[in-house]
C-alpha cells in the first residue's frame, strides 16, 4: 500500500527523466545509502568486509563495466579479467615509479591506460561480431596474462613475479583497516554508478542500445559504429580498470597476474548474466549472488553432510561447489534469462498494482 | 503552409547494383524534386528496397552516381546520408526493441547532440539542458503522431500498427529534407492504412518534407504520390505522374502478365 | 632445414589434435547455434571415465588382456557421453532454445562447471594414464634425403592417422546416411527442418553424443601421451582460435584451421619465442586467429553475412 505513485504529477520533462521518477524509489535509496554509509561500518565485523563486502563493491564495479559493454552495447567480452589486470598494474607502475602522485590519481590512470588499452582490443568489433567477437577479446586476455608474467617490467623485476602495495592514504586518510578499505570502495561504487546511469540515460547510452539493438538502423539515423563502440569499450574498461586497480591495491594489497586469469573473466559474465543485461542494479545483484554464493556453499555443504552423518573432504566440498554452482547458472538461464533486476522489476510492477492485480 | 513542388533535389545518374552474380538494379536513372511525394513501385523483387538502400548508403552501387543538392557521391555512407537530412523507415521495422518508445525517438535527435562524454557522464549543465530541449522536441513529434499514450512502453511489446507508427516517428524526429519510406503501409488494416496516409501527406504538407516511398497498393500511390517510377527486375520501366503510369503499356503488362 | 621440417611436422601433429577439438565445436554449433565452452570439460570427462574403467576392470573382472579392457572402458566412455549428450538436451537445452547466443554461451559454462564437478568426484582428480598401446619409440624417415634424417614420434603419426580416420568417418556419416542427412537440414534451418518432421530433440542428443565420442578420442590420445588431469578442460581454449579461423560453420575449416594453428604456434615458439621471453603459444594463437578475423570476419570457410533490411 506504501508504493504508490498516485498524485506524483509530473509538471516538466526534468522531473519526468530523473534517475528515480517514482518519490518512494528515491526514499529507498537514501536510506540504503545511509546503512551502507554509516550503519553497516559500526556494526559489521572484520571477517565479513573482507570475506564479501569488499569484494562485493569491487567487482560490483567492474560488473558494471562489463554489463556497459556486453548489456549496453551487446558487444560479448570474454576478456575483463585483462582488463582488470591492465587497471591493476598500470596504477601500480604509475604509484611506484612517480614519487608521490597520490593513491586516487593512481588508480584513476590505472582505469584511464585500461581504457586505452580497451580501445585497441575493441577495434575486432568494428570488423566481427557476436560469437567470433567474444573469441577475440580472450586474445586480450591471454596476452596479457603472458605480458605481466613475462614482462619484468611492469612488476618492476619482482622476483618472485608477485607485486605488493603498503601504506595507503588518500589526504591524510590512512587506508590501513577493513572499515576504512569498505568506506573508500564505497565511496568509488557509488560515484561511479552514478556516472554509468547517466551515461546510460543519455545521448551515449541511446548510442550504445541503438548499436546492439539494431546496428544498421542506428547507422541510417547517424549513429557513427565506430564511436558508439569504441566509447563502449573505452568507458567499460575504465571501469573494470579501476575496479582491478581497487582490487589489487585495496583487495589484495599483493598480488600476481593469476588474480585475473580468465576465470575472472568469466565470472564477471556471469555477475551481468545473472544480474541482468542492460542494468546498472542487475550488476550489483549479480555480484552479490556470485560472492556470496561460494561461501554459503562452503559454510552449508560440511554442514548439511554432517546432518546425513556423510563427512564432507575438503575436496569433495570444492566438487560439489562446482556442480551447484554450474547448475545453478543454468537454473538461473532457464527460469529467468533476464536475471535477477528482472525479478525485482516484475516485483515493484505487481507492488504498484497491489491488492488489484489488474 | 503549402509549399510549391521545386527543382531536383536528389538525382540518381545510372545506378547499377549487384550482389556476386545477381544483379539487383541495372542503369537506374531518376530524379527528386524537392517537396514532393515521390513513389517507386513494381513488383516483388524489383529492386525497390535495394533503391533506397543505395539512396542512403547501405548499399553500395557499382556504378552511377547520386547527386543530392548539387553535390556528386559516387557512393553514400549511412553517416553522410543522415548529416545531409535523409532520414527512412524500414520494411520489417528496424526499431530498438530494448528501449521504450521515447528512447527509440530520440536516438533520432542523435546528430543533433552537442555535449560530450564527460559532461553527459556528469549530467552536466549543457548535457542536461540539452536532453530536455531534446525531448521536449521529440514530444512534438509524440503529439503528431498521437502516440502519447504509449511514450514510455517498450518497443517490442506495441502491435504491428503501431510500431510502424513509432518507426516514423524516429525519422521523423531527425527533422529531415527528405524521408524515404519502405513500405509504411505493409501488414496492416484499413484504418491503420487511412492514419498512416493522413500523416505522410501531413509530412509533406506542414514540414514541406520530400518523400520517397516504397508500396504495394495501387491506390495509396495513385492517390497521394505527385509522380511515380516504376522498376522492374531490376530495370526502370515506367516514369512519370499517376495518370502517364497507369496508361503505360509496359507497366500493365509487368503488372498484369499481359504478354505483346 | 631438417629442424624446420620436424618443427613443422610436430606443429602438424599437434594441429590435428586442435582440429579434434575445434571439430566438436563446430558440430554442436552447426546443429544447435550453441557455443559449447563444455568441449573441454567433454574431453575431460570422457578422458577421465576411460582412464579409470581401464584401470579398474582388470580388477574386478579379472581380466588380463590390457587390450580387452581398453575396449571396453572405451565403450563404457562412449556409453557415458550418450548419457550426457541425453541428459544436456533433457535438462538444459530444450529449455533454452531460441536464446541469444551470450546465454546459450552462459549455459554451457555450468554445463561445463558441472561436468568438471562430476567427473572428478566420480573419478578423482590426479593424473591418470592411458595406456593404448601406443608405440613412444623415435624414428626416423627420410634420412636419405637430408643429412641425419626427420625425427618423428611414431606414436604422433598414429595418432594423426586415427584423427583423420575419424574425420572421414564423420563425413562419411553426415553425407550418407539419412541421420547425417536430418543432421544437415537442422543445420541449415531448425525450424524449416522441424516442420518437415525432423525431431529436433533427437538430433540434438545425437549432435552432443557425436561430439562426446570426437571429444573421447581427443580425451584417449591426448590422455596417452601427456596423461589425464583436470588442466585436459584448457583444452578447449586452445581450440576456440582454431574455430575462429576455420569459420564456425565449416568442418573442413576446423581441420584445416587446427593445423595452421598447430604449426604456427610451434614455428612462433621456436622461431620468435627466444626473443621475446618464451611461451607465446597461447596468446599467439590467438592473436594469429585475430589478424586473420580482421580481413575475414566470418573465418577461412565461415558462411558471409549479408545484412538485409
Amino acid at each position: 500500500m506504501l508504493y504508490r505513485e498516485n498524485g506524483q504529477f509530473k509538471t516538466t520533462y526534468a522531473a519526468d527523466q530523473q534517475i528515480f521518477p517514482i518519490a518512494q524509489d528515491r526514499w529507498t535509496i537514501l536510506g540504503i545509502l545511509l546503512i551502507a554509509f554509516i550503519a553497516i561500518p559500526l556494526l559489521v565485523d572484520e571477517y565479513l568486509f573482507r570475506a564479501i563486502l569488499i569484494p562485493f563493491l569491487i567487482l560490483s564495479l567492474a560488473a558494471i563495466g562489463v554489463n556497459i559493454l556486453v548489456g549496453y552495447c551487446g558487444q560479448i567480452t570474454l576478456g575483463a579479467g585483462a582488463f582488470m589486470a591492465v587497471g591493476a598494474y598500470a596504477a601500480y607502475n604509475f604509484h611506484i615509479r612517480i614519487e608521490g602522485l597520490p593513491l586516487l590519481v593512481s588508480i584513476l590512470l590505472g582505469g584511464l591506460t585500461s581504457a586505452l588499452v580497451g580501445i585497441v582490443f575493441g577495434i575486432p568489433s568494428l570488423r566481427v561480431r557476436g560469437l567470433y567477437l567474444a573469441v577475440a577479446t580472450l586474445a586480450a586476455q591471454f596476452f596479457t596474462d603472458w605480458v605481466f608474467l613475462r614482462i619484468p617490467w611492469f612488476t618492476d623485476n619482482s622476483s618472485s613475479g608477485s607485486v605488493s602495495v603498503s601504506n595507503l592514504q588518500v589526504m591524510g586518510w590512512q587506508i590501513d583497516n577493513p572499515v576504512s578499505k569498505y568506506l573508500f570502495c564505497l565511496i568509488f561504487l557509488t560515484i561511479f554508478a552514478l556516472l554509468a546511469k547517466n551515461m546510460t540515460r543519455c545521448a551515449i547510452g541511446r548510442q550504445w542500445m541503438a548499436i546492439r539493438d539494431m546496428d544498421v538502423a542506428a547507422e541510417v539515423i547517424g549513429i557513427r559504429p565506430l564511436f558508439a563502440k569504441l566509447s563502449a569499450f573505452a568507458v567499460s574498461s575504465f571501469f573494470v580498470g579501476t575496479a582491478g586497480a581497487l582490487w589489487g591495491f585495496i583487495h589484495l594489497a599483493s598480488w600476481e597476474p593469476a588474480a585475473f586469469s580468465v576465470d575472472r573473466s568469466f565470472q564477471l559474465l556471469f555477475m551481468v548474466i545473472i544480474g541482468g543485461l542492460g542494468t546498472i542494479m542487475g550488476s550489483l545483484f549479480g555480484a552479490a549472488f556470485i560472492v556470496v554464493l561460494p561461501i554459503v556453499l562452503n559454510q552449508f555443504l560440511p554442514a548439511l553432510g554432517g546432518v546425513f552423518g556423510i563427512k564432507i573432504s575438503t575436496a569433495g566440498v570444492s566438487h560439489a561447489e562446482l556442480i551447484i554452482f554450474g547448475g545453478l547458472i543454468v537454473f538461473f538461464l532457464i527460469k529467468e534469462p533476464h536475471g535477477i533486476a528482472r525479478l525485482w522489476s516484475t516485483g515493484k510492477e505487481k507492488l504498484r498494482l497491489w491488492p488489484f492485480p489488474h | 503552409m503549402n509549399h510549391q513542388i521545386g527543382d531536383v533535389i536528389l538525382d540518381l545518374k545510372n545506378v547499377s547494383l549487384a550482389f556476386g552474380g545477381v544483379k539487383a538494379l541495372t542503369d537506374i536513372s531518376f530524379d527528386v524534386r524537392e517537396h514532393e511525394i515521390r513513389a517507386i513501385i513494381g513488383p516483388n523483387g524489383a529492386g525497390k528496397s535495394s533503391m533506397l538502400n543505395v539512396i542512403n548508403g547501405v548499399y553500395r552501387p557499382q556504378q552511377g552516381e547520386i547527386i543530392l543538392r548539387g553535390e556528386h557521391f559516387a557512393r553514400m555512407n549511412p553517416y553522410k546520408a543522415a548529416k545531409a537530412g535523409i532520414s527512412r523507415t524500414f520494411q520489417n521495422i528496424a526499431l530498438f526493441k530494448g528501449m521504450n518508445v521515447i528512447d527509440n525517438m530520440m536516438t533520432g535527435r542523435n546528430l543533433k547532440i552537442r555535449s560530450n562524454l564527460i559532461q553527459q557522464a556528469f549530467w552536466w549543465g549543457p548535457a542536461r539542458r540539452e536532453e530536455l530541449a531534446h525531448r521536449a522536441k521529440v514530444e512534438e513529434v509524440i503529439d503528431f503522431l498521437e502516440i502519447q499514450h504509449i511514450r514510455k512502453t517498450p518497443v517490442g511489446r506495441l502491435p504491428y500498427g503501431l510500431q510502424k507508427r513509432v518507426d516514423l516517428g524516429r525519422a521523423l524526429a531527425m527533422e529531415p529534407s527528405i524521408l524515404l519510406l519502405d513500405e509504411p503501409m505493409a501488414g496492416m488494416n484499413v484504418e491503420e492504412k487511412q492514419d498512416m496516409c493522413r500523416f505522410i501527406l501531413d509530412i509533406n504538407d506542414q514540414f514541406g518534407t520530400t518523400i520517397v516511398l516504397i508500396e504495394h497498393d495501387m491506390a495509396v500511390v495513385m492517390d497521394i504520390s505527385d509522380r511515380v517510377v516504376v522498376l522492374d527486375y531490376g530495370k526502370k520501366i515506367g516514369d512519370g505522374n499517376p495518370d502517364e503510369v497507369r496508361a503505360s503499356p509496359e507497366v500493365i503488362s509487368a503488372y498484369l502478365g499481359v504478354s505483346h | 632445414m631438417g629442424f624446420f621440417l620436424e618443427t613443422l611436422i610436430g606443429g602438424l601433429m599437434a594441429g590435428m589434435l586442435y582440429s579434434l577439438v575445434a571439430l566438436g565445436f563446430v558440430l554442436i554449433y552447426k546443429a544447435s547455434g550453441v557455443f559449447n565452452f563444455a568441449q573441454g570439460s567433454m574431453v575431460l570427462f570422457a578422458a577421465l571415465a576411460m582412464a579409470r574403467f581401464a584401470e579398474w576392470l582388470p580388477h574386478w573382472l579379472g581380466l588380463d588382456s590390457l587390450w580387452l579392457a581398453n575396449t571396453i572402458a572405451f565403450v563404457i566412455a562412449g556409453a557415458l557421453m550418450f548419457v550426457v549428450a541425453w541428459l544436456i538436451e533433457r535438462l538444459v537445452l530444450r529449455y533454452l532454445v531460441n536464446q541469444e547466443g551470450a546465454t546459450l554461451l552462459m549455459a554451457t559454462l555450468g554445463i561445463a562447471y558441472v561436468l568438471e564437478g562430476i567427473g572428478t568426484s566420480l573419478f578423482g582428480n590426479n593424473i591418470y594414464s592411458i595406456d593404448v598401446g601406443m608405440p613412444k619409440e623415435p624414428v626416423f624417415i627420410l634420412d636419405g634425403l637430408f643429412e641425419g634424417g626427420l625425427l618423428i614420434n611414431k606414436e604422433d603419426f598414429i595418432a594423426a592417422l586415427i584423427a583423420a580416420l575419424l574425420v572421414g568417418l564423420l563425413a562419411l556419416f553426415f553425407q550418407k546416411t539419412t541421420t547425417g542427412r536430418a543432421l544437415r537440414a537442422v543445420a541449415d534451418d531448425h525450424q524449416a527442418a522441424q516442420s518437415i518432421g525432423i525431431p529436433l530433440n533427437r538430433i540434438w542428443v545425437i549432435i552432443w553424443f557425436v561430439a562426446g565420442l570426437v571429444a573421447l578420442v581427443a580425451g584417449v590420445i591426448w590422455g596417452s601421451k601427456l596423461g589425464v588431469q583436470f588442466s585436459l578442460v584448457t583444452v578447449a581454449l586452445r581450440g576456440l582460435p582454431v574455430v575462429i579461423l576455420g569459420g564456425l560453420t565449416s568442418i573442413p575449416g576446423a581441420i584445416i584451421g587446427g593445423l595452421i594453428i598447430g604449426v604456427g604456434e610451434k614455428l612462433s615458439e621456436v622461431y620468435l619465442g627466444p626473443m621475446i621471453g618464451g611461451g607465446i603459444e597461447i596468446w599467439f594463437a590467438y592473436q594469429l586467429a585475430l589478424v586473420f578475423l580482421l580481413f575475414r570476419p566470418q573465418g577461412l570457410f565461415g558462411e558471409k553475412i549479408i545484412d538485409r533490411v
